[in-house]
C-alpha cells in the first residue's frame, strides 16, 4: 500500500501540466523544463547585441510601419512579447539592471540564455535540482571572489592610461590621416558595405561602420554617418570648418592632442564662454604642462567606452567641463544629475556637442520672444506642476457636488476661462517674469498670451533641470501662480538661440533649439544630433550607457580589466574547482549552517554542474569574439579560449598570466580581423559592480525558474483556459 | 418589468469526503503544498496569465491567498490554515500538509469517524503534554542572553524559502539585521505591561541584499529633496523638536459629504476658504513652535510654502502604515481635523536628518528612545524582494512569539519524526482503562495512532524533493536524508552525515529505518531519547508556539472535515 495517495508524487516530476478551478495550476517540471526553454529562446534574440561590436536590429512596428534601431537588450526586451511568466520575470530582471546600472543588460540577457541551456543539459543528465542550485550559486560566489584580483583602482588606471598616452597619440595622429581620407578610401568603404550585407535575422544595420570609424578616432573630420554615404556631402562643410580648429590647436598644444581635437571644447570656449575665455585659456595651458591632470577621467571614459566613440567625445567634454567646475567650487567631480540630453533630429551627427546650460526645443512662435530678450538678464520662475486652469496638485480631490449659483448670468457668461487667463497673466507681469519653466503641460491659450507679452513659457521640463535652476537662483518651484511672491522669482537667466559648432542657429522645421542658462549653473546639455530618425533612440541610449559606466566606475573606485580578462579567470578558476578532490563536505558541515538536502547530493554532481556554469562564460567569450570578428567561428573562438586556459594553467598563476596578456593587449585576440593591426595599446576596462551584478541576476533568474515546478493562474484567464483546447493541459481546483 | 424566478432548491451533497472530486482536489492541493515545503521546496509562479506581475513563491500565505477554491471542504481547510498564519505567520505549510495528510490517512481507516475523532484528540493531548513537558526531547530552550539560538532560529526561517535567492553571506547579513531590528523593538525599561515596538520595512528594490540596513527611528520617503541640507530645525527650549502629526488630508479639497449638493454663490470660492483655514492651522503651528509637520496624506503646496518660509519642515504623504509607529515613537496624537488643534497632541523628537539611499531620499526621524526602527530591505528584483519581505516579517513575528515563550522546536523534520516515534511508543504502553475512557478498542486506537504518526512522518518526508530516501533512527527518532543515487546502499551509516536539524551526527550506530512505504514498523523501541548535546551552533529550529498551534489546528480541522456528513449549497 503506498503511503502517499498522490497520483503524481512530486519526486517523480509531474508529467501533466495542471490547472485548478478558479485558478489554473500548471506544472512545468518535466525533464524539459518549459520555463528554462522560454528563457533560452528569448535570450537568443540578444546574441548579436553582445560585446563592443554590436549588430543593431531594426524593430518594425507592423501596425504603423515605423521602425527604430535598437542596440541594447532593454530596447529589445521592450519590443518582445513577454506574456509568459518566465518572460515577465526576464523583463523584470533586465529592467532592474537597467534601472540600477544602465549597463550590463546585454551580458545579463546573454548569460540568462546560456545558463538556461546549460541547466537544461544538467537536467537531461538527471542532476537533481538542489545540486544544480547549490553548486552553481556557490560556484558563482567563488568566482566573484576570485576575480577581485583583476580590479584596478581608478587612480592607478588613470595613471597608467595617461602615462601611456604618448603612444596612443601617435596612433591617433596616424588614424586621423586615415580618417581624413576615409570618405574617399574605397577600402574602408568596403567594410561598410560588408557590414550592411551581414546576415542577421532582423534587417541588419551598419552599426559596425559606426563603430569602425569611431575606432579611426577621427574626432571631427569623419562623420559617424559617413558609412551611409548620402549624408556625406552635407557633412563636409562642417568638417572643413573644424579642420582649421584642429590644426590650430594641434600646433599650440601638441601634447594635448586629444583634448583639443574635440571641437566641442573649442566651441565651448569660443561661442558660449566669451566672458570666461581667459579662464579657459589658462586651463588649456595648464593642461599642456601636465597632460594627465588636465584630462581627468577622459582616458577612463575612453577605456570604458568599448568602442562607442561618438559618445566618448561628448562625455570627455562633459568631464572636462565638470572637472573645471569642481576645481573652482569643490563640488563632486562627475555628477550625472547635472547632465541632460537634447535630441535634435535632422542635423548631421557631427553637430553633436555639449553645451553648458539647458538646451531644449521650442516652437518658432516662442522663438520670436527670444529676439525681444536680446541679452538682458531675465527673471525666471519655476513651476512643478501643470500650468493650466484645471490643474490641481496631486492628492486634491475635486468636489463633485458643488453647484454655483449665478445671480446675474448675462454679465459673467463664458468669461470664467478668460478671467483665469488674465489674472495669471497679471501675476506674471506684476512680478516681471520673463521666463517660466514648467514641469508639466502648459495651457495653450496662456502660452499665446504670454508670447504676446514677451514671456517665454517652456513646458515638460524635467525635475533635474528645475532643480539645477532652482539651486543656482536659490528659488523654489511653485505649484500655482497664486503662490507667487518675490522670493520665488529668480533673476539673471539668459536665453538665446542654440548655435551649432559652425556658429549658425538652427531651424528644424517647426521647432527651434534654444539655450537657457544662468551664470554659474552646473547644468550641461549633451546635444545629440542625427539625420536618421530611427537612430535617435540608439544614440541617446549609447550616450547614457557610457555616462553611467563612468559614473559607476567612479562610485566603485575600481574597474575590472576588460576584454574578457575577468571571464577568462572565471573559467580557469572553475577548471580548478572542478579538478579539486571532493570537498570534505562532512568537515565543512560542522562549521557551516547545516543543510542536508543541499550539501549532501551536491558533491556528487559537482563537476557536471560547474562545467555548466563555465559554459555560460565560454559561450560569452566566443560570441563576443565572433561579433567583433576576432574569430571566424565559435569553434575557432573556443579554441582560442582553451588555448589561453591551458597556458594560464601551465603558467601556475592564472591571474598573473591574464594580467600579463592584458598588459600586452594580447588577450583573446584572434589572428585575423580588421582590428588585429591597430587595436593594440587601447586598454579596455569594465565596471565591477555592474558586471558582477549582471552575472548574479542572470543566475538568480535561471535558478528561480529552475526551482519552479508549477504556474498557478488565477483571474479571468482561468475561464479562457477552462474552455480552450488547452484545458487538458491544466488542472482545476 | 421585473421577472420572478422560482427559487431553486438547495443542493445536498451527502458524505462529501467519499466523492472523487473532493479527494482529487484534496490530493492536488496537498501535492502543491508538499512540493513547496522546506529549503529545497519547489516554487510556484502566481500570475493572471495575461502578462504583468508574477509572484514567485513557496510561502503558504501567498499561495493560499491566491487560490480561490470552489469546494467547501477545501475552503474550510484553507480558512483555518490562513487563520493560523494570520496569528503566527509561521508553520503555515506544516499545518496545511499535516491536515491534508491526516484527512487522507484517517479516511482510509476502517474506523467510524466519531471514534477516530475521539482517539485523535487523545493523541493530540499526548503530543501537547509531551511538548510542554520538561522531558520533551525535541525542543530546546532559547536563551535571550546569548544570540546563538536566536540566530539559528532566524536563519532557519530565512533559508526555508528559496525564492528569496539568498546566498550564505547574504543570509548571515540579514539574520544579524533581523535580530538587530528586533532588539531595537524591545523597550529598555520593562514594566509589568511591556509592549514590543515595531520594525517598519522600507522597500529598496533593485539593490544587493547586503546593502540592507537597520536604522533606529522612522524613515519617510520624500520624492525629491525639497529640503536643503543640512537641515535647520526649530527646536524648543529643551532642545527637542516639536512634531505635529496629521492623519487628515491637508490638500485643501473639500470635505466630501456622501450625498446632496452644496449651492454656492458665484464669486465665493470654497477652495480659497479651505486654504485659508489651512493657513490658519499653519499659523497656529508656527505659534506653538512646531518644528516638523508630518501629514499622512497630501499637504497643499501653499501651506507647505507658508510653513517653509517660517522655518517649519513639512513632510507629506507619509502613508497610513507609518502613522501608528510614529505616534508611538513621538508621543504625538494623530490630528484628524484641521479645525481644532489642542496643544496636547504634539509629540517630540530628538533629531531629524536626511538620508539618501540608492536613488531614494528619506527624512529620518530620530526618537529619544528607540522602540521603533526601520529596516531598509533590498533585493535584486521585485519577486524576490516580495518573498524576502514576507519572510522578514515572519521572522520578526517568530522572535516576538519566542520572547513570550522562550522555546524552540528542532526543525528539519526531526520534531515530526521524534513526535511520531514518541506516540508509537506511547500508544503501546497505554493502560486498558484509557481505552475504556475513550470508548474504543486497543486495535482501533493503534490503527488511528499509526495513521497519525504516518501523517506526521509524511510532513517530514515532504522536505525531500529529489529522488532520495528519508530515514529515521531508532534511538533519537530524528529525521535523516539520503541523497539520490544511494538507494541500494546496504549500510545507511555510510551515506548520512547529520540529522535534519543538525543536532546529531552520524557517530554511533543508530539503526535506521526508511520512513516511506514501509508496512509495519518495528515497535520494539523505548521512548525516543533526548540528544546528548543540547547546544549546537548551526541548528535548524522552528518556532515553538507556531508549530504547537499548527499541530492543533491541523488536527482539529481534519476532525471537523472528517465529521462532515452533508454539504448544503444554496443555488440561488
Amino acid at each position: 500500500m503506498p503511503l502517499d495517495p498522490l497520483p503524481f508524487p512530486p519526486q517523480t516530476g509531474w508529467k501533466k501540466r495542471c490547472c485548478l478551478l478558479p485558478m489554473a495550476f500548471r506544472d512545468m517540471n518535466a525533464r524539459r523544463h518549459i520555463g528554462l526553454q522560454q528563457l533560452s529562446s528569448l535570450a537568443l534574440a540578444g546574441r548579436t547585441l553582445l560585446g563592443p561590436m554590436k549588430s543593431c536590429k531594426f524593430i518594425v512596428d507592423e501596425s504603423t510601419n515605423q521602425s527604430t534601431l535598437i542596440g541594447s537588450a532593454v530596447r529589445l526586451i521592450e519590443s518582445l512579447d513577454l506574456t509568459s511568466a518566465a518572460g515577465q520575470l526576464l523583463n523584470e530582471t533586465i529592467q532592474a539592471q537597467n534601472k540600477e546600472f544602465k549597463t550590463g543588460m546585454s551580458t545579463l540577457l546573454f548569460l540568462i540564455g546560456a545558463w538556461s541551456n546549460a541547466v537544461l543539459e544538467c537536467l537531461q543528465q538527471n542532476v537533481p535540482v538542489s545540486a544544480i542550485v547549490s553548486v552553481m550559486s556557490e560556484g558563482l560566489n567563488s568566482c566573484c571572489e576570485r576575480v577581485q584580483c583583476l580590479q584596478i583602482s581608478i587612480h592607478d588606471v588613470n595613471k597608467e592610461l595617461c602615462s601611456s598616452s604618448v603612444r596612443p597619440n601617435a596612433f591617433k595622429s596616424k588614424t586621423c590621416q586615415i580618417g581624413h581620407d576615409s570618405l574617399l578610401n574605397p577600402q574602408i568603404f568596403l567594410y561598410f558595405q560588408k557590414d550592411i550585407s551581414a546576415p542577421e535575422e532582423v534587417i541588419p544595420i551598419s552599426s559596425c561602420s559606426y563603430q569602425e570609424d569611431g575606432c579611426n578616432s577621427n574626432k571631427c573630420l569623419v562623420s559617424p554617418l559617413a558609412g551611409l554615404g548620402s549624408i556625406a556631402s552635407l557633412v563636409k562643410p562642417a568638417g572643413d570648418k573644424s579642420t582649421s580648429v584642429i590644426s590650430g590647436s594641434g600646433v599650440t598644444t601638441s601634447s594635448c592632442n586629444k583634448l583639443t581635437h574635440s571641437r566641442y571644447f573649442s566651441t565651448l570656449g569660443k561661442s558660449h564662454f566669451s566672458s570666461q575665455q581667459g579662464n579657459f585659456q589658462g586651463y588649456f595651458s595648464g593642461q599642456s604642462a601636465d597632460p594627465c591632470e588636465c584630462y581627468g577621467f577622459g582616458h577612463l571614459a575612453m577605456a570604458l567606452s568599448h568602442g562607442n566613440q561618438a559618445s566618448v567625445k561628448l562625455l570627455q567634454s562633459v568631464v572636462a567641463y565638470q572637472q573645471e567646475r569642481a576645481e573652482c567650487s569643490g563640488s563632486s567631480q562627475f555628477n550625472i544629475a547635472e547632465i541632460v540630453t537634447c535630441c535634435l533630429l535632422g542635423l548631421p551627427e557631427n553637430y553633436s556637442c555639449v553645451s553648458p546650460g539647458f538646451v531644449t526645443l521650442v516652437s518658432s512662435e516662442q522663438a520670436t520672444v527670444i529676439k525681444h530678450f536680446e541679452d538682458k538678464p531675465l527673471r525666471i520662475l519655476l513651476m512643478d506642476g501643470d500650468l493650466t486652469e484645471q490643474y490641481r496638485h496631486l492628492g486634491f480631490n475635486r468636489p463633485c457636488n458643488v453647484r454655483t449659483i449665478l445671480e446675474h448670468p448675462s454679465l459673467w457668461e463664458g468669461r470664467a476661462g478668460d478671467l483665469w487667463l488674465s489674472s495669471m497673466l497679471d501675476i506674471l507681469i506684476n512680478f516681471e517674469v520673463n521666463l517660466v519653466l514648467v514641469k508639466g503641460n502648459v495651457c495653450k491659450n496662456l502660452m499665446e498670451r504670454c508670447i504676446a507679452n514677451s514671456i517665454l513659457v517652456i513646458g515638460f521640463v524635467t525635475r533635474d533641470v528645475l532643480r539645477a535652476f532652482g539651486e543656482v537662483t536659490s528659488t523654489q518651484p511653485v505649484t500655482y501662480l497664486t503662490q507667487l511672491n518675490a522670493s520665488c522669482v529668480g533673476s539673471g537667466a539668459q536665453v538665446e538661440l542654440w548655435k551649432a559648432c559652425d556658429g549658425r542657429a538652427m531651424d528644424l522645421g517647426e521647432l527651434v533649439p534654444v539655450r537657457i542658462k544662468v551664470q554659474g549653473i552646473p547644468l550641461l546639455t549633451a546635444v545629440l544630433t542625427t539625420a536618421v530618425a530611427s537612430k535617435m533612440q540608439l544614440i541617446e541610449d549609447q550616450f547614457w550607457t557610457l555616462v553611467y559606466r563612468l559614473h559607476h566606475a567612479l562610485n566603485d573606485k575600481n574597474v575590472f580589466l576588460g576584454g574578457g580578462a575577468v571571464e577568462l579567470l572565471c573559467l580557469s578558476h572553475i577548471q580548478m574547482l572542478a579538478e579539486q578532490p571532493l570537498q570534505p563536505a562532512n568537515k565543512n558541515a560542522v562549521k557551516e549552517f547545516h543543510n542536508p538536502w543541499l550539501a549532501a547530493s551536491a558533491t556528487e554532481y559537482k563537476s557536471v554542474v560547474l562545467q555548466a556554469l563555465a559554459s555560460g562564460w565560454k559561450q560569452y567569450l566566443s560570441v563576443v569574439m565572433c561579433n567583433t570578428a576576432k574569430a571566424a567561428s565559435e569553434l575557432e573562438a573556443c579554441t582560442t579560449v582553451d588555448h589561453h586556459l591551458k597556458k594560464a594553467a601551465d603558467c601556475g598563476s592564472p591571474s598573473a598570466y591574464i594580467l600579463k596578456e592584458f598588459r600586452r593587449g594580447d588577450l583573446l585576440r584572434g589572428g585575423s580581423g580588421p582590428f588585429a593591426d591597430h587595436g593594440e595599446g587601447l586598454k579596455v576596462y569594465d565596471n565591477v559592480t555592474a558586471k558582477m551584478e549582471a552575472w548574479r541576476r542572470a543566475l538568480d533568474l535561471v535558478l528561480l525558474v529552475l526551482q519552479t515546478d508549477a504556474e498557478i493562474i488565477s483571474g479571468p484567464k482561468r475561464n479562457q483556459l477552462l474552455n480552450s483546447h488547452m484545458s487538458s493541459e491544466f488542472m482545476f481546483l | 418589468m421585473s421577472r420572478l424566478e422560482a427559487k431553486k432548491p438547495p443542493l445536498f451533497i451527502s458524505e462529501p469526503l467519499t466523492r472523487d472530486t473532493v479527494s482529487q482536489s484534496l490530493s492536488l492541493l496537498s501535492g502543491i503544498l508538499k512540493s513547496c515545503y522546506g529549503p529545497a521546496g519547489r516554487l510556484k509562479h502566481l500570475h493572471n496569465g495575461m502578462g504583468g506581475y508574477v509572484c514567485t513563491t513557496s510561502q503558504s500565505s501567498a499561495i493560499l491567498s491566491h487560490l480561490s477554491v470552489s469546494h467547501p471542504v477545501l475552503r474550510v481547510l484553507m480558512a483555518s490554515v490562513q487563520n493560523h498564519i494570520s496569528r503566527f505567520s509561521d508553520c503555515g505549510l506544516f499545518t496545511a500538509i499535516l491536515c491534508c495528510s491526516l484527512i487522507e490517512n484517517f479516511k482510509s481507516l476502517n474506523v467510524a469517524s466519531c471514534t477516530v475523532i475521539k482517539i485523535s484528540k487523545h493523541l493530540l493531548s499526548l503530543c501537547m503534554d509531551y511538548l510542554k513537558s520538561e522531558a520533551c526531547g525535541c525542543r530546546v530552550s532559547v536563551d535571550f542572553s546569548s544570540v546563538e539560538t536566536l540566530l539559528c532560529l532566524v536563519r532557519s526561517i530565512l533559508t526555508s524559502k528559496p525564492a528569496c535567492m539568498l546566498n550564505k553571506p547574504e543570509v548571515d547579513h540579514l539574520t544579524m539585521l533581523i535580530l538587530k531590528a528586533f532588539m531595537f523593538t524591545v523597550p529598555y525599561c520593562v514594566e509589568t505591561n511591556a509592549v514590543l515596538g515595531k520594525c517598519v520595512i522600507v522597500p529598496v528594490k533593485g539593490r544587493r541584499v547586503v546593502d540592507s540596513r537597520v536604522l533606529p527611528g522612522l524613515l519617510i520617503e520624500t520624492p525629491e529633496i525639497q529640503l536643503a541640507e543640512p537641515l535647520t530645525v526649530k527646536r524648543t527650549c529643551s532642545n527637542m523638536i516639536k512634531i505635529a502629526l496629521f492623519s487628515v488630508s491637508m490638500s485643501g479639497d473639500l470635505f466630501n459629504p456622501e450625498e446632496g449638493t452644496i449651492a454656492v454663490h458665484h464669486g465665493i470660492s470654497l477652495e480659497m476658504s479651505e486654504l485659508n483655514q489651512l493657513l490658519n492651522v499653519g499659523k497656529q503651528l508656527i505659534n506653538d513652535e512646531v518644528g516638523l509637520v508630518v501629514c499622512q496624506k497630501v499637504m497643499h503646496p501653499s501651506l507647505k510654502q507658508y510653513l517653509k518660509e517660517n522655518h517649519v519642515i513639512t513632510v507629506d504623504r507619509a502613508g497610513l502604515s507609518l502613522v501608528e509607529p510614529m505616534s508611538r515613537m513621538t508621543g504625538s496624537k494623530p490630528i484628524a481635523s484641521i479645525h481644532s488643534l489642542s496643544p496636547g497632541c504634539y509629540g517630540s523628537l530628538k533629531d531629524v536628518c536626511i538620508e539618501s539611499f540608492a536613488s531614494k531620499h528619506f527624512v529620518h526621524l530620530i526618537p529619544n528612545d528607540t522602540v521603533v526602527c526601520s529596516m531598509i530591505l533590498c533585493n535584486r528584483n521585485e519577486t524576490a524582494w516580495d518573498e524576502l519581505k514576507r519572510i522578514c516579517e515572519t521572522a520578526e513575528h517568530v522572535l516576538q512569539l519566542t520572547i513570550k515563550e522562550p522555546l524552540a522546536l528542532l526543525g528539519g523534520g526531526c520534531t515530526e519524526t521524534h513526535l511520531a516515534s514518541y506516540i508509537r511508543h506511547k500508544s503501546y504502553s497505554l493502560s486498558t482503562s484509557s481505552f475504556k475512557e475513550i470508548d474504543c478498542s486497543q486495535t482501533q486506537y493503534q490503527l488511528v495512532a499509526d495513521g497519525f504518526c504516518r501523517s506526521l512522518e509524511s510532513v517530514a518526508c515532504s522536505l525531500n524533493h529529489d529522488d532520495g530516501e528519508v530515514l529515521t533512527d531508532m534511538f533519537y527518532g530524528h529525521c535523516w536524508f539520503v541523497p539520490s543515487g544511494f538507494s541500494s546502499v546496504s549500510n545507511w551509516s555510510d551515506v548520512v552525515s547529520k540529522c535534519g536539524c543538525g543536532i546529531n551526527g552520524n557517530t554511533e550506530n543508530l539503526k535506521w529505518r526508511l520512513l516511506q512505504g514501509q508496512f509495519g514498523c518495528p515497535i520494539a523501541q523505548g521512548c525516543p531519547k533526548e540528544p546528548s548535546v543540547k547546544v549546537a551552533d548551526f541548528l535548524t529550529l522552528d518556532c515553538f508556539a507556531a508549530k504547537c498551534n499548527g499541530l492543533q489546528v491541523a488536527l482539529e480541522t481534519a476532525n471537523l472535515i472528517l465529521d462532515l456528513s452533508y454539504v448544503i449549497e444554496d443555488q440561488n
